[in-house]
Order: structure tokens, then C-alpha cells, then sequence
């Protein structure tokens, strides 16, 4: 009897043995895959439309992705329009954007957001702002937490549970679009006869794919440079002029170390949304060059990932060179983002600036504003451009956009595309970029205050919205569109972070690239 | 009289297992909503697959850890108080006081010690000196220590548990006994394994059966402290973490989600086996 | 399977049902202190039994050190409580919503713990006393369910409680659908743990181990099944049902996995996934988080206390669910 607890550890340890044994399995996506779906096979959802009138500038190529085509010869965006392998617009969910005005009394609609710190208390001043607005529709808002667990919990529940209206990041696009859940934006566009004119067209085409606008872009951000100004100083270095270049940012982050000014250079992270996916994809269009075929899954849905090339070497080598020669430091998975900006005010060893996203500038000014570290105020804090691979400053747009979920009643459509309107305006723009540091999406916002009087008064938010200008012309200008992108960050993370640990680069890069591509295969053969 | 319960637990035990035993052969579309039978040998694909395998092996690291070392102090801080010292009582109620916290509470506590920056941990200079790594990369993000990191804390709330059964247990054991093996001269350390092991040994089975069925259901602690990281990995990722956590690559695949549940379900039940049998003598000889 | 006798609340413990067992580990001193240590061996001790608490406490002490100490100066020493305020635990209590968290979960909890006891006494009872046919298969069949885990079935739950419950056919009052409140709602979170495999099997216990004749005299007394467990049974198993309802209560409050899943409104959440959602959401702000731990945990501190005498009961009872 008393061995019993001796037996349990025995068998413990032997299924432990028994487990390692069996390693070098595949992946569990591979399940039932024993007669792997034919890789020619084209997606599988119905409808490969007719050129289809109300798809925007697009004659339709109604051939989907083939395969073996070469990946480096993508055809120019200009001459191929997109395919359509969900249906043509006039066959999608429609968009009642009168229906409103038959509602009996005001309308209420939730809303599912994942804005956390400094950003939530500003869309609840929004919210409030617009509900006390008008009496026709009531936003009430759900703070999922994340946008992970708004995906999650969106796709875990049935029609009944999911919200009027939500905001979803820019790396769902393809497969919430693909889902069939959601009314189309474009739909209540060309309904509501609203005018996109003003938008930036990098910030729309985000959330463009197979030509149809899904969502209204709503919170967009970029990664900036944060940095120490006092140790910038200290080390000789010009706090006005930060680093744009990878280099230069390699040279700076050498002053800062040999002079004793920081600890680090920089502290870096290989989270999903920072360091170990969203910037490794922003250096791509940094550098100008698609991540992903068929022109980063815009034109059609990609059927591989392109980062395994001399610029995914490169990277990987620099973040390897850096971190081993201890010019900078990684703080790891930072999964709430907040461990880099932790390193910068650590008492020993600090790192003198992070790259992380334009959106938390409020947070940052607001937890340096209350004297959280001592002897940095927030005006020690200076933001620059995103340092890349290139001299000039330029970044994909990030953040989230607007959806409306399908399968609603019409009022509640029409509410949810009204407040749609009323996040999109350009007013509420002006007044949520100068809340957050989030950059308004629109052109004529810059011009409204408070975002123009803060623009002038503190450049330091400007930044970001600068560095979405540069125009670009191919498909690099924006993130990719790719099926299983958010599991394909974590292909990267993975690869950032063992690239930090020490590894062979190259390898890492190979498996990444087989094993994101895998996943590709997989979502176009469900999908 | 018994359909209310057998209500419950028919709908909410019986009826879900056996769907769950159903889905978890299909595969479905990225959003869960369209999926097609894959026979019932796609749970050998799930079993064998890396991430289960290791997952199964984060869990049965943790549960190596957890059971051994919370047994260990909760017998001996147990007996450690069981003495007759002045001011005992306030150490037991020390030890004891962990009960009152969740795994939440806890997590979130551990969360702040062991942040590398700015946490509590690494403000102690001595420690860091001994141990460099609660600083770089910290415990919680460093590959090799952050599953013993869970451990501990996961350990350190379930101490209090521990520590108030095993003293109410040492309570039962008749001091006569003690006293008079001390008078034949036993020392300390004999008399603990002649005399209180042997009384403690059911409640000893007891904490072991329920350490090690919490352990193979942790899933908070990942949850708030390392989000199944550090990367790469996932060293942190338990069964229970692999089917439900958040933006687990099987999050929107109710097929593969159902087949790892299942497989949980049938490991834990392997256990339960073992544990029952363990349980059934310890009663008959009781 | 031999038969299985469902373990007494706690071997060990349990075996007397009396007073001695449901005793918390007594503070008080005993009388004959034979093998108290002496001189270097009794400061040894003492020494390693303030080493260890500090250990075990130091979590605490960061969390409350923090959790009172003003923004501006919790990062910059957090070991030294040298500023105190209550702004934060205040901060937490409001804009983290902790007083809505700990409503809603006292009322699960109590809930849950209400009906458990009942349909724990009913079934329990149904098992004791009453004859019917294929009892031991049921009983076994309500045995085998105390096997399965909840990770196992909460995926398929969810969808349950979702979308209500359709039945083949059509009851008096109810219809042929049963609407679980849906997604975050109170009855998503209590439903499913109206009632266990296990209270069932602790109050049949409980039950069996009454006087065999009580039943038989009640009932030439004319006192039906009801009226035997309302008067009869109840004021008997008292310290059993009392050791249920603690156990029960704790494992309500400190659900973890369940409401994260199916909560996602800021206003339905228990304290549990609401820590989780304050923490998730104010990760910049680790002394708001703490605040709010710190309230989270005073609650169960309280009931613990006062409920000290059916504590251990209530653990070892539980222990055999595990």
C-alpha cells in the first residue's frame, strides 16, 4: 500500500519515456491528414466567381492559386485583380443602413474591443461621447481583453453570442473574411454612399482582400522607436536624430554600451505582435519585399511564405549579433507588451530604447507622468521611426479594424455600421489618435484638433502617422493576408526566439518557412 | 429523487463526453463551423503529434515537481509546527494561510515577484548574485526554468492545503505511541518512519492523488504567468493549456480541441485507475 | 472494482466521525510536553520555522506592500512599505470592477453550494434507502462520472449552455427547449454544477451509516421520504453536510478554467476571470493587479476563518474528487 505513490512516480517516468520516445511526430494540424488533400486542389469553398461588377477595379481572375507558380515572378498588383474565392459582393450579407431609421426606440448593440491600459479609458470616453450624441443606438462595450481572446471567444460562440460589432486585428483578414460571419463593410460603403476618399489608402487596402473592404480600419498603429533621452545624451548621442536604420541602431546601441550609459542598446522581445512577428513582417515591407506569394495573399490567397531568403537572413543574423554581442537585450515572450518598456526602467542594467507600437504612447506618457520611475518624466521619453532594414522611415499599418457581424437584425446592422460612421469620422480620429497614440487614419483628421494642436506641440506622435505616408506601390505596402497568419507569427516568434537563444539562423529560417507553408496548405485545403 | 442529479450529470458529464469522443475525430474549417469525419485513428495523430507530446510532457514535468516537493514540505513543515513550541500556532497558521488563495490570487502574486524589471525578486541583490537568471532572461522567460517556475508557485498555493491535512492527520497519531518507542529508545527519525508514516500513510495518498490530478489539470497558472511560453517551445504549454489556451494553434478547430480533451480524459482516467486501486485496499484495510 | 466503499470523507481523519476529526489542526497547546527541544536544538527549530514562513509569506508581503503603496512608488522600492494608500485597492474596487466580480461570485457560489446540498441529500438518499430496479448499475454509472474531468467535457458544455438544450420531446411547463441563460449569464455558471457524482456518494455514506432502524421506525411513524430527510436525516449528517457545503463553496469560488470560457462580458465575470481580465488588461500597472488580488482573497480569508472547525473536513471530503 505504501507503494502506491512510488508506482504513480514509476509510471509518470515511464510515460514520460514513452512520450519522448515518440517525439519527432508531426504537427497535430497534420491530424488525419494520412492522404494528404491533393496540394493542387483549389480552395474548396464554392463560388470562384464571375467577374463580378460590384467588385471594385477588379477584373476577375478566376483561376485561385496555383500551386508550384513561381514565387519570386508574382504578378504586379496593377495588371492581375484579385480572385474571388468567397463570393462576388452582391452575393455577401447585405448591408440596411436605412433600417435604422424604422427602429422603434434607440437601438443597443455591443461591441467587443481588446483595448487595454490608457486606450480602454479612451474608447470609453468615445463610446460615451457617441452615446450621449444621438438617441438612435446604444454602444455598450465588452472588454475582451485581447484580441486573442476576442478571436477566440468570437469564433467559440455560435451567431447568439458574438457581438453587433467588433474590432479585430490586421493579421485575420483573410480568414474572418473567408468565414462567412460578417457583413462586408464594403457593402454598407457603397450603401451608405460613404465617402473613403479621405483614408489613407495603405490604412484601407489593410483590410481589402480578394477586393471587397471587409472592415472599416479604426485603430491604426505603427512600431516606433521609444527611447531614453538622458541616456541618449549621456552617450553622446543626438536624442533629436534616433537611429532609422538597422545599423544605425547597431552604432548607436555601441555608444550607449561602451560609454555606461545603458545597459543595453535596445530591449527586444519575440512576442507574436511585437518583436517575434509583427516587426519581422514590417521589415519585409520595410525593405519592400512581399512576405508572402500572389502579392502578400491580396491578389489571391498566398500558398507560401517568401521569408526564407536573404533578407529573413539577415534579420535573424542581426538580432542574433546583437543580443550575443550584448548591444541589446530580450525580455522574452512579452506577452502583454509591457515587459520591453519594464527593461528601460529596470534599476540595473536598463536598455535605453525598445521598438513597440505607436499605440503606447498614452500608457507610456501616463505611467511616467505618475512618477512610476524615478527620475524619468515623460518629456525624457523620445519616439522615432521604426528602425528597419533601410535608410528611410516607413511602416506597414497595424492595429485593428471595425467588423460587423452578419446574421444580426437589420436595426442592429444599421446601428453598428452608424457607429461605424462615428469611429471613422474624422473629428472622432483627431480625438482618439491624440488620446492614444494610435494615428488617425484619415487625412483630414490631422488637421482637426486636438490631434493638429498635439502634432504640433509634441512631435512625438506624429512619428508613427509620418511614417505610414511614404507611398507604395506594390504589395508590400501593407501587411500580408494570409489564412493561418496569426499561427504563422507564432512560427516566427518561435524562430526570433531561438534565434536569441543561439541557434543556427538558417535552420531556424528553413523550418519556419516549412512549417508556416505547412500551415498555408492545411488552411487552403479546409478552407 | 435522483432525476435532478442524474439530470445534471447526464447533460453535463455523460451527454458531453460522449460528443466530445465524436468531434474528436473530425477536423474542421478555421472557423470550427464546417467538419468532416477522420476516423477515429485521428487521436493517434493527435497523440503522437509534437505539440501533444509535448504538452504531455510539460504536464508530467510539472506533475514530477509538483507532487514530490509539495508533499515534501507539507509533511515536513507539517511536522516541522507539530512540535510543542510556544508561538507554534502562528507558524502553522503561516503555513496554512496559502488555502486562502485561488489560482488566480496566486498566479498574479508569483506574476510580480518573478517580473525580471521591476519585480520584487529581482530587487533583492542577494539572490540575483546566486541567481543571475531572475534578471536575464527572468524565471518566467527563460526556456529551462520557466515550467519549474509554475511549479513553484503552483506548489507554494497548494501548500497551505497540504499542510493543514497531513497536521490534522499527525494530530490523530497517539502520542503514546511516540512516547513509548522513546523509552525503548527510538530516536526522532526512527520514530517519524516507524510510527508517523506509516498513521499518515492514507492521508499521504490522499495529497498525492489530488496534487497529481491537479497538476494534470493546470491551466490558470500557465494561463497568467507564462501564456504557455517561453518561446521557443512552449516549454509551459500543459494538455489543458494545449486544448483551451488562448491562441493555441488548435484554438479554432473544435475537432482537435474535443480529441485532446478525450485524450486527457483518458490519461486521467489511466491514473484513476491506478489511484482507486490504491484507494480501494487503503479503504479495505482501513 | 471491488466494492468500491466510497472513501470516507478522509481516511485518516475520518474514520471517527466524531468532534476529533472535523477539528482544525489544533492551535492550542497540549499538556505533556515530553519531546519539546531543548536549548540549541529548540532555537534551531525556531530558526528554521522563521526562515520558512518568511519564504512562504514573501509573495504575501510584495502583494499587500504593493497593493497599498501609490503609483509613484511601488516600482521604486517594492520591498519596503514606506507610503501607504488606499487609491489603488480603491482604483481596483472600481475601475477594475472587483466589487461586481466578488457579487457575482458570492452568488454563484452560494448557489451552487445550496443545490448541491440538495440534490446531494435527494440522491444520496435514493441510493440509501430506496429500492429500484437497476440500482447498482445506476449507482456505478453515477460512480463513473466522478472519473471524468472537466477539461473533458466543458468544450461540448459550452456549446450546451450556448444554445440550450433541445429535447426529443416535450415536457409539462418546460417545452421541448431549455434555454441555459446563455453565455454570461448566472445560470451558465451554476448550471452545470447543480450537482456531482460526489456529494451524491457523501451523503449516501452519510446516510448508511445512520441507525438502521430510524428509517424503519419513521416510517411506521407515517413520515414519508421528504419528511425523514428534512427532520429526521438532516439535524444527523449536519457535520457531513456542512463539510460538503465548504468544500463545494470553495470549489465554486476558485473555478477557474469554466468562467474564463464562457465569460465575456466585463459585468458577468466571477472573481476569478475577472482578476483575470483586470490582470490581462492592466499588465503596465502590476500594483492595480495586486490591489485587486488583495481584495480577491479577503473574502475566502473571512469565510475560511469562520469556518475553521468544518475546514478540514471539507478539504479531505473534497480530496476525494480531487
Amino acid at each position: 500500500m505504501r507503494t502506491t505513490p512510488v508506482r504513480l512516480v514509476s509510471v509518470l517516468t515511464a510515460a514520460a519515456l514513452l512520450a519522448a520516445a515518440c517525439t519527432g511526430g508531426d504537427s497535430v494540424l497534420d491530424a488525419g491528414n494520412d492522404d494528404p488533400p491533393e496540394t493542387a486542389a483549389p480552395v474548396t469553398t464554392p463560388t470562384v466567381s464571375e467577374p463580378s461588377g460590384s467588385a471594385p477595379d477588379s477584373e476577375v481572375d478566376s483561376t485561385p492559386d496555383q500551386p508550384d507558380a513561381e514565387p519570386d515572378d508574382t504578378a504586379p498588383p496593377e495588371t492581375v485583380g484579385p480572385t474571388t474565392t468567397i463570393a462576388p459582393l452582391a452575393d455577401l450579407p447585405p448591408c440596411p443602413v436605412e433600417a435604422l431609421d424604422a427602429a422603434d426606440g434607440p437601438v443597443s448593440i455591443t461591441f467587443w474591443h481588446a483595448m487595454a491600459n490608457e486606450l480602454e479609458t479612451a474608447l470609453v470616453d468615445l463610446v460615451a461621447g457617441y452615446n450621449s450624441s444621438q438617441d438612435r443606438v446604444q454602444v455598450t462595450l465588452q472588454n475582451q481583453t485581447a484580441y486573442e481572446s476576442a478571436i477566440d471567444k468570437y469564433i467559440a460562440g455560435g451567431v447568439g453570442s458574438r457581438p453587433d460589432i467588433v474590432q479585430l486585428p490586421e493579421y485575420v483578414v483573410q480568414a474572418f473574411a473567408q468565414s462567412g460571419t460578417f457583413v462586408p463593410m464594403q457593402a454598407c460603403i457603397e450603401a451608405a454612399d460613404f465617402d473613403m476618399g479621405p483614408i489613407l489608402p495603405r490604412i484601407a487596402d489593410t483590410y481589402v482582400f480578394e477586393g471587397i473592404q471587409w472592415a472599416m480600419p479604426f485603430n491604426t498603429s505603427g512600431p516606433v522607436l521609444y527611447f531614453n533621452r538622458q541616456m541618449f545624451e549621456a552617450a553622446g548621442l543626438d536624442p533629436d536624430d534616433p537611429p532609422v536604420s538597422l545599423e544605425e541602431l547597431r552604432a548607436a546601441s555601441q555608444q550607449l554600451v561602451d560609454s555606461g550609459a545603458a545597459g543595453f542598446g535596445i530591449a527586444l522581445d519575440s512576442g507574436r505582435d511585437s518583436g517575434g512577428g509583427w516587426f519581422f513582417e514590417q521589415w519585409f515591407g520595410r525593405a519592400g519585399e512581399p512576405f508572402a506569394d500572389n502579392g502578400n495573399g491580396r491578389i489571391a490567397p498566398a500558398t507560401e511564405v517568401l521569408f526564407d531568403n536573404d533578407l529573413g537572413l539577415e534579420l535573424l543574423t542581426y538580432l542574433q549579433d546583437m543580443t550575443a554581442s550584448g548591444l541589446a537585450v530580450t525580455v522574452g515572450d512579452n506577452s502583454g507588451g509591457q515587459d520591453t518598456f519594464f527593461k528601460m526602467i529596470a534599476q540595473d542594467a536598463p536598455a535605453a530604447s525598445t521598438i513597440a507600437t505607436s499605440a503606447a504612447i498614452s500608457s507610456v506618457v501616463a505611467a511616467l507622468g505618475s512618477g512610476v520611475a524615478e527620475g524619468l518624466t515623460p518629456d525624457d521619453i523620445g519616439v522615432g521611426p521604426m528602425p528597419g532594414p533601410s535608410d528611410t522611415p516607413s511602416a506597414q499599418p497595424g492595429g485593428a479594424s471595425i467588423w460587423i457581424p452578419a446574421g444580426k437584425s437589420d436595426e442592429v446592422t444599421a446601428a453598428a455600421w452608424d457607429f461605424t460612421t462615428y469611429l471613422a469620422a474624422a473629428q472622432t480620429q483627431s480625438t482618439w489618435a491624440a488620446a492614444t497614440g494610435y494615428v488617425p487614419m484619415r487625412s483630414d483628421a490631422v488637421e482637426l484638433d486636438p490631434i493638429a494642436a498635439l502634432y504640433a506641440a509634441d512631435p512625438r506622435y506624429r512619428v508613427a502617422y509620418d511614417q505610414l505616408l511614404p507611398t507604395v506601390d506594390d504589395a508590400s505596402a501593407v501587411v500580408p493576408a494570409l489564412g493561418p497568419l496569426r499561427e504563422i507569427r507564432a512560427q516566427t516568434a518561435d524562430a526570433v526566439a531561438a534565434t536569441y537563444a543561439g541557434g543556427n539562423v538558417e535552420q531556424i529560417l528553413a523550418d519556419a518557412a516549412a512549417a508556416s507553408n505547412a500551415l498555408i496548405t492545411t488552411y487552403n485545403s479546409q478552407n | 429523487m435522483l432525476a435532478p442529479s442524474a439530470f445534471i450529470l447526464g447533460l453535463f458529464i455523460v451527454y458531453p463526453l460522449g460528443r466530445a469522443v465524436w468531434l474528436g475525430q473530425q477536423r474542421c474549417n478555421a472557423f470550427g463551423d464546417q467538419c468532416r469525419s477522420n476516423g477515429f485513428d485521428q487521436y493517434l495523430d493527435i497523440f503522437t503529434s509534437n505539440e501533444f507530446q509535448s504538452a504531455l510532457r510539460a504536464t508530467i514535468i510539472l506533475t514530477v515537481i509538483t507532487v514530490p516537493l509539495g508533499l515534501f514540505l507539507g509533511v515536513g513543515l507539517a511536522v516541522l509546527a507539530d512540535k510543542h513550541l510556544r508561538g507554534v500556532g502562528f507558524f502553522r497558521t503561516a503555513f496554512s494561510s496559502t488555502i486562502a488563495t485561488s489560482v488566480a490570487v496566486a498566479s498574479l502574486m508569483w506574476l510580480f515577484l518573478l517580473q525580471p524589471s521591476v519585480g520584487a525578486l529581482a530587487n533583492i541583490d542577494w539572490i540575483n548574485s546566486l541567481f543571475p537568471v531572475i534578471k536575464d532572461p527572468g524565471l518566467l522567460q527563460d526556456p529551462d526554468t520557466a515550467l519549474p517556475s509554475v511549479a513553484m508557485s503552483s506548489v507554494w498555493a497548494g501548500l497551505g492545503f497540504t499542510f493543514i491535512l497531513v497536521t490534522a492527520s499527525l494530530q490523530g497519531v497517539p502520542r503514546e505511541l511516540h512516547e513509548a518507542a522513546a523509552v525503548d529508545g527510538a530516536t526522532g527519525t526512527m520514530r517519524f518512519w516507524k510510527i508517523t508514516v506509516p498513521l499518515l500513510a492514507p492521508t499521504l495518498i490522499f495529497v498525492v492523488i489530488v496534487l497529481t490530478t491537479r497538476a494534470f489539470q493546470t491551466f490558470g497558472e500557465v494561463d497568467l504567468l507564462t501564456n504557455g511560453g517561453p518561446r521557443p517551445g512552449n516549454s509551459t504549454t500543459t494538455i489543458t493549456y494545449f486544448v483551451y489556451g488562448e491562441a493555441s494553434v488548435i484554438a479554432s478547430d473544435p475537432g482537435l480541441q474535443a480529441g485532446g480533451a478525450v485524450l486527457l480524459f483518458v490519461i486521467l482516467l489511466f491514473l484513476s485507475g491506478l489511484q482507486l486501486r490504491g484507494l480501494g485496499r487503503r479503504t479495505d484495510l482501513g | 472494482m471491488t466494492d468500491v466503499r466510497v472513501p470516507a470523507p478522509a481516511p485518516g481523519t475520518a474514520a471517527s466521525d466524531g468532534d476529533e476529526a472535523s477539528k482544525p489542526p489544533a492551535w492550542g497547546h497540549r499538556t505533556h510536553a515530553w519531546d519539546e527541544p531543548h536549548g540549541w536544538r529548540r532555537f534551531g527549530r525556531y530558526a528554521l520555522l522563521v526562515v520558512i514562513t518568511v519564504a512562504v509569506l514573501f509573495p504575501v508581503y510584495t502583494t499587500v506592500v504593493s497593493a497599498f503603496k501609490p503609483s509613484d512608488k511601488f516600482l521604486v522600492n517594492p520591498l519596503v512599505p514606506d507610503s501607504f494608500t488606499l487609491d489603488v485597492i480603491r482604483e481596483a474596487w472600481t475601475s477594475g470592477n472587483l466589487g461586481r466580480y466578488l457579487f457575482n461570485s458570492t452568488v454563484v457560489a452560494i448557489a451552487i453550494t445550496t443545490a448541491q446540498v440538495v440534490t446531494s441529500l435527494l440522491s444520496g438518499y435514493a441510493f440509501a434507502y430506496l429500492r429500484f430496479p437497476g440500482r447498482k448499475i445506476v449507482f456505478y454509472a453515477f460512480l463513473a462520472t466522478l472519473l471524468v474531468p472537466l477539461e473533458a467535457t466543458v468544450f461540448v458544455n459550452f456549446q450546451t449552455i450556448e444554445s440550450g438544450l433541445t429535447l426529443p420531446f416535450s415536457l409539462p411547463l418546460i417545452g421541448d427547449h431549455i434555454p441555459f441563460g446563455g453565455l454570461n449569464s448566472f445560470q451558465a455558471l451554476i448550471v452545470p454544477f447543480l450537482a456531482t457524482a460526489f456529494g451524491t456518494f457523501l451523503m449516501r455514506q452519510a446516510l448508511l451509516d445512520l441507525p438502521s432502524d430510524l428509517r424503519e421506525a419513521a416510517r411506521l411513524d407515517g413520515i414519508g421520504h421528504l419528511g425523514f430527510i428534512r427532520h429526521v436525516a438532516v439535524p444527523l449528517v449536519r457535520p457531513t453536510l456542512a463539510a460538503l457545503a465548504l468544500f463545494t463553496f470553495l470549489s465554486a469560488w476558485n473555478q477557474y478554467l469554466w468562467p474564463s470560457l464562457i465569460i465575456n462580458e466585463a459585468d458577468a465575470n466571477t472573481v476569478q476571470s475577472g482578476l483575470r481580465v483586470l490582470s490581462k488588461s492592466n499588465l503596465d500597472q502590476p500594483n492595480l493587479v495586486m490591489a485587486g488580488t488583495v481584495i480577491a482573497a479577503i473574502p475566502i480569508l473571512i469565510v475560511l476563518i469562520i469556518f475553521q472547525k468544518q475546514l478540514v473536513r471539507g478539504l479531505t471530503a473534497g480530496a476525494v474528487k480531487g
